[in-house]
């Protein structure tokens, strides 16, 4: 039984960065968490790309050891305001990842 | 003798530049300043004082529209703040992206605001104002000669997307707002701008090393969001050589090596780059020291000048008008049918007003509670109570897309489908009218990267003395 993300993140948080790309910040409580994060393959671009219906080339992973953080960047589906588009800022596309055991 | 001379006159030191103060007296000018703060800003003697105006992230509409993204009263009560705490402490004072957008008519209404400002508070001063409109004709060559790239995924700009943009601006840097201060500005009114040029320029122009200057720039620009907790409050940026503070002037909102670095991620795809007009910087050498309880020095960031200037470029284009049908729905059997019921009743609009709406329009529908804010792959385990649908039509006029939405709120009201219990209609109206036209509709023609011999045609600099 691995251990649910948002036990362990005390930020789980997306918002846009620029109209064409939609970034998750996850920071941590500890290093034990981030390191735990780091390492886990529910957290990698294929599995990101499975939750936002996108192919893994279009997933970045940054690690962020400054502040304990881990940055996913992906493509828009929508730019951001553009007609069918859902969030125009992009803040409430975290969801999925509160379901995500590491 | 103007306002950067007697700058440089102030930092000079007998051993090399004096730390340079800071205030950054709003992240997004226009909704309130928060006043305990700023006035503590002030009293600590800030050289100048900046705000930055813009964003992107409302969406293409206040660039497409040229209306500004905030209240006017709240924007005038905001500059007057600013402009005569300015005034007073005769300092600089720089404001980025005017009116959300920064293109002409944005530019326009904030400068006619100062301009009111300063008659009424008998205020004087040099103001400069920096246009960001891109040239059609520069955008088009660029185009031609492959200059252009899309900043993400976005189909590679036309000529035909220039064309029909209502506005295109580009982002200026710290060059423009260099040239506005060396033409004798005491105040500096920008169209759109990159958010760290309002708060690098004047250290670039002082002396003060470019890496440390940016990545101040870079965190400041936010005012006290880099905190914990985080808030709108002033913040103080003291620049010294190397390194620099960062200093809340709000004394709950502590600046700790967490929470600052933790801030380069925020609304930026990498948090190791930031791409300038005029070059990079780095941040993966960055350091974050804690001074004190409230206090963070930050040091370490590296810049490296452009070989080519690059500018990038935002344009809207307005695609329609827009209608929307507002109703609730609480029949559990209907809830469970809505995302079937939904495209069958479209398709009836579609047959229905194909004599009456002579045009094509674009039908978006969205069922809050199930998925009007994320696409999941899957319906939920378990439907909820109540659902919110929200039907979108974007058509030529608005006159027709009201029609369509009108035709569509009945039909949904009254669309039976396998099951239906409650045959006395399908939804909950909380007001009528429930049909509600929004005005015209824009999408992003242009969010791309520009490479450009010059900068200075790009971006004209205009004074008038106040």
């Amino acid at each position: 039984m691995g251990i649910k993300l948002i036990e362990i993140a005390k930020v789980i948080r997306s918002k846009n960065a620029g109209p064409t790309k939609l970034t998750l910040d996850l920071l941590f409580n500890d290093e034990a968490g981030y390191q735990m994060a780091l390492a886990s393959e529910a957290l990698k671009p294929a599995a990101i790309a499975s939750y936002y219906g996108l192919q893994s080339q279009q997933v970045q992973f940054i690690a962020y050891p400054q502040a304990l953080a881990i940055k996913i960047a992906m493509d828009r589906k929508i730019v951001a305001g553009n007609p069918g588009d859902k969030d125009v800022y992009g803040a409430q596309q975290h969801s999925p990842l509160l379901e995500i055991t590491l | 003798m103007n306002a950067i001379d007697t700058l440089r006159s102030q930092v000079k030191g007998a051993e090399g530049l004096l730390p340079l103060r800071v205030l950054s007296a709003s992240g997004q000018l226009g909704y309130g300043v928060p006043e305990e703060a700023f006035a503590e800003g002030l009293r600590r003697k800030p050289h100048f004082i900046g705000a930055d105006m813009g964003s992107i992230d409302p969406g293409p509409y206040y660039l497409g529209s040229g209306n500004i993204a905030t209240s006017e009263a709240q924007t005038r009560g905001d500059l007057k703040r600013l402009l005569t705490a300015a005034r007073s402490l005769k300092v600089p004072l720089i404001i980025g992206t005017a009116g959300c957008a920064g293109a002409k008519p944005h530019l326009e209404s904030v400068l006619q605001m100062v301009r009111e400002i300063a008659r009424e508070e008998d205020l004087h001063f040099n103001l400069a104002s920096i246009g960001a409109d891109m040239p059609r004709e520069v955008v088009k060559k660029a185009i031609n000669n492959g200059q252009v790239q899309a900043l993400g995924a976005i189909p590679a700009l036309t000529a035909h997307d220039v064309d029909e943009s209502t506005h295109i601006v580009g982002q200026m840097g710290i060059e423009a707002f260099q040239r506005a201060l060396n033409a004798g500005a005491d105040v500096v009114i920008a169209g759109r701008a990159c958010d760290t040029a309002v708060y690098a320029a004047i250290p670039g122009m002082l002396g003060y090393p470019l890496g440390p200057a940016m990545h101040m720039a870079k965190i400041v620009e936010c005012a006290s969001l880099c905190t914990t907790p985080g808030g709108r409050d002033a913040l103080l940026a003291t620049l010294d050589g190397d390194s620099f503070t960062v200093d809340s002037m709000n004394p709950i909102r502590h600046a700790s090596p967490m929470s600052v670095a933790a801030h380069s991620l925020y609304e930026q795809d990498d948090p190791y780059h930031v791409y300038e007009p005029e070059g990079t910087l780095h941040l993966d050498s960055a350091r974050y020291e804690q001074v004190n309880t409230h206090m963070t020095r930050i040091s370490g960031a590296r810049w490296e000048p452009a070989k080519h200037w690059t500018v990038k470029i935002e344009g809207a284009a307005k695609v329609g008008e827009r209608a929307l049908m507002l109703a609730g729905c609480a029949d559990p059997r209907a809830i469970a049918a809505m995302k079937q019921i939904l495209p069958a009743v479209e398709k009836t609009v579609r047959e229905l007003t194909q004599h009456t709406v002579k045009e094509s329009f674009e039908v978006y529908h969205r069922v809050y509670g199930i998925d009007g804010v994320f696409n999941w792959p899957t319906p939920p385990a378990v439907m909820p109570r109540e659902v919110f649908v929200m039907v979108e039509i974007i058509a030529r006029t608005a006159e027709a897309a009201k029609s369509v939405a009108t035709v569509f709120k009945q039909f949904l009201l009254h669309h039976g489908f396998p099951g239906r219990i409650s045959t006395g209609g399908n939804l909950a109206f909380p007001f009528t009218p429930p049909e509600v036209v929004t005005g015209p509709a824009y999408r992003f023609s242009a969010y791309h990267v520009m490479q450009v011999d010059a900068l200075e045609p790009l971006f004209p600099v205009t004074i008038e003395s106040l």
